[in-house]
């Protein structure tokens, strides 16, 4: 097993408040691995500090041997891990094309890239955008903001991607499409994490689940273990819900 | 974005109206001309500036530091090293400013770049001994005063400046940049860097502006601080931006002949001190009327007519 990216420890503090405390995580190479965990655990400001939004106080996060622990975020793009926005403001004018082609322009095509077609035509394809590709972002459906953003994460050519909540809110027929999509991202060999309130997104998609709460790993392990977890249930649904 | 065929026709639009101007040497519509095109500069490094999201009022600083610096350093080095000087004066400034100011956003940003200007003024009182205070002071003229020629080379500073425009609205960056603009955090996670683009557009904006005052201090060799560090050319390039279209090439270039056409005209009717009432209040009305600028009219009118 191949670790892509390391978490090691790593503690994130506003002021008093721990939203990470002592998180360890190892995400393995090809792998797509489900992050969970009810509002305020923590999901959000693992990612932002992952991507270098937020520097750990204490603890490493290491991309393949590198320690990104105090990089900045578009160095860490260039590093090679990229991550969606939930509801990002886009340029209105600029169209799916242009939006696209910003990381292409800006992050150098890593020499084992994963996916073929990287060119603005082949992403906005692959990602279902094809037939908008000319369209203004300020004209685009809410389900097409939501393609554009994977889309833009694809082009930055990362190693190991993380989706923020890519699907919340789309019909179930476009969640599955996406679905679709990111296992055939993840079949092209690149490391995913998926971050998601939807159950369905995760036992469908993750082979392996890490479930938060207040900023602590909760449990690890297959979706149907961790979620059939009573600690896991408490944290969820409060202590005494019965399914 | 645009095609080369517009852009080149733009250059001949600007080589043309120069150069024909300059080859007639009608001396009204020389003076006349050398002026809309310092303005026209000033512009476009305002525009330029202003993709990234930064709303300066500090075009006059840098519009004084490049006739004052200019006028410094010519007694010492000769007028080309001092212009050479002034440049990077403009750019030494504007790199310092940009670091300085680059957790700024909008409103503070801009109260940042006029407080420069104002403090320059000052400093430049203060400072008799060495810039003339009040009195103020020499800079070297520009092509030894003549006029003809004057004109000659500021339509080719010009260009130099609708080609830096167009490279900012190139396909490769104008993305980048509007992104930056509408979404700091969007663009760095797109591989963008931010700081660094934010402080090399501000040094490009900033030693445009010096380059129109270099230019302006250079038409008679003679500046005082209250001609050149006032608002009067902070907001101009506003104004002008604003009436033309922001986020164009043309806009700026038309906008300054419409600018000044309006101030001509209402100080032909109304005369006196009114004539600024009114042209104001005509610029208001082409902001509400008009958002998009004359550029932006003609998209729209262009594009209804496809439809």
């Amino acid at each position: 097993m191949t670790v892509a990216l390391n978490v090691a420890n790593v503690t994130v503090a506003f002021g008093g408040l721990r939203a990470l405390d002592a998180v360890s995580i190892a995400f393995e190479q090809g792998s797509i691995t489900g992050l969970v965990g009810p509002n305020g655990s923590g999901k959000t400001t693992l990612v932002n500090t992952i991507s270098g939004q937020y520097h750990p106080k204490s603890g490493r996060i290491r991309l393949g041997t590198e320690d990104i622990s105090w990089l900045r975020p578009d160095q860490i793009v260039h590093r090679g891990l990229a991550r969606t926005y939930q509801i990002p403001r886009v340029p209105p004018q600029l169209t799916v094309r242009e939006v696209i082609s910003v990381p292409l322009t800006f992050v150098a095509p890593r020499r084992a890239s994963t996916l073929e077609a990287m060119d603005e035509g082949g992403i906005a394809h692959l990602c279902g955008l094809g037939k908008v590709i000319d369209r203004a972002c300020g004209r685009l459906s809410v389900t097409d903001l939501r393609r554009l953003e994977i889309a833009r994460a694809l082009a930055c050519h990362p190693r190991v991607l993380f989706l923020d909540e890519a699907m919340a809110g789309l019909s179930h027929e476009d969640s599955t499409a996406v679905i679709d999509l990111v296992r055939r991202i993840a079949a092209a060999g690149l490391t995913i994490v998926v971050i998601e309130h939807v159950m369905r997104i995760i036992t469908e998609l993750c082979e392996t689940v890490v479930v938060l709460n207040s900023g602590q790993v909760l449990r690890a392990g297959t979706p149907r273990e961790a979620l059939s977890d009573p600690a896991v249930r408490e944290a969820y649904l409060g202590k005494g819900f019965v399914l | 974005m645009r095609s080369w065929g517009a852009r080149i026709a733009i250059y001949l639009l600007v080589l043309a109206v120069g150069g024909g101007v300059a080859y007639v040497n009608e001396p009204f519509w020389v003076q006349l001309l050398i002026g809309i095109l310092i303005s026209v500069i000033l512009s476009l490094a305002w525009d330029i500036l202003s993709r990234t999201g930064q709303v300066s009022l500090g075009s006059a600083a840098f519009f004084g530091i490049g006739a004052y610096a200019t006028g410094l350093l010519a007694p010492e080095t000769g007028t080309t090293l001092a212009w050479i000087g002034a440049v990077v004066i403009c750019a030494v400034v504007a790199v310092l400013l940009g670091f300085l100011t680059l957790r700024l956003r909008k409103m503070y940003f801009a109260i940042a770049t006029l407080g420069l200007t104002l403090s320059l003024q000052v400093c430049v009182l203060v400072f008799s001994d060495w810039t003339g205070g009040s009195g103020g002071m020499m800079p070297p003229l520009l092509m030894d005063g003549d006029p003809q020629w004057q004109l000659v080379a500021i339509t080719g500073f010009v260009l130099l400046a609708v080609v830096l425009s167009d490279y900012f609205l190139s396909s490769r960056v104008r993305p980048a940049l509007f992104m930056l603009r509408t979404n700091p955090g969007l663009a760095a996670a797109s591989g963008v860097p931010v700081v660094r683009t934010r402080v090399l557009v501000f040094t490009v904006s900033g030693i445009l502006a010096g380059i129109a005052g270099a230019c302006y201090g250079g038409l008679y060799g003679y500046v005082v601080p209250t001609d050149v560090f006032t608002l009067n050319w902070s907001v101009l390039p506003l104004a002008i931006v604003i009436l033309g279209g922001m986020d164009t090439t043309l806009g700026p270039l038309l906008g300054a002949f419409l600018l000044r056409a309006l101030e001509e005209v209402a100080r032909y009717y109304i005369g006196g001190v009114g004539y600024q009432v009114v042209y104001g209040a005509v610029i208001i009305l082409f902001v509400l009327l008009m958002p998009g600028g004359i550029v932006g009219l003609i998209r729209g009118l262009r594009a209804e007519v496809a439809a």
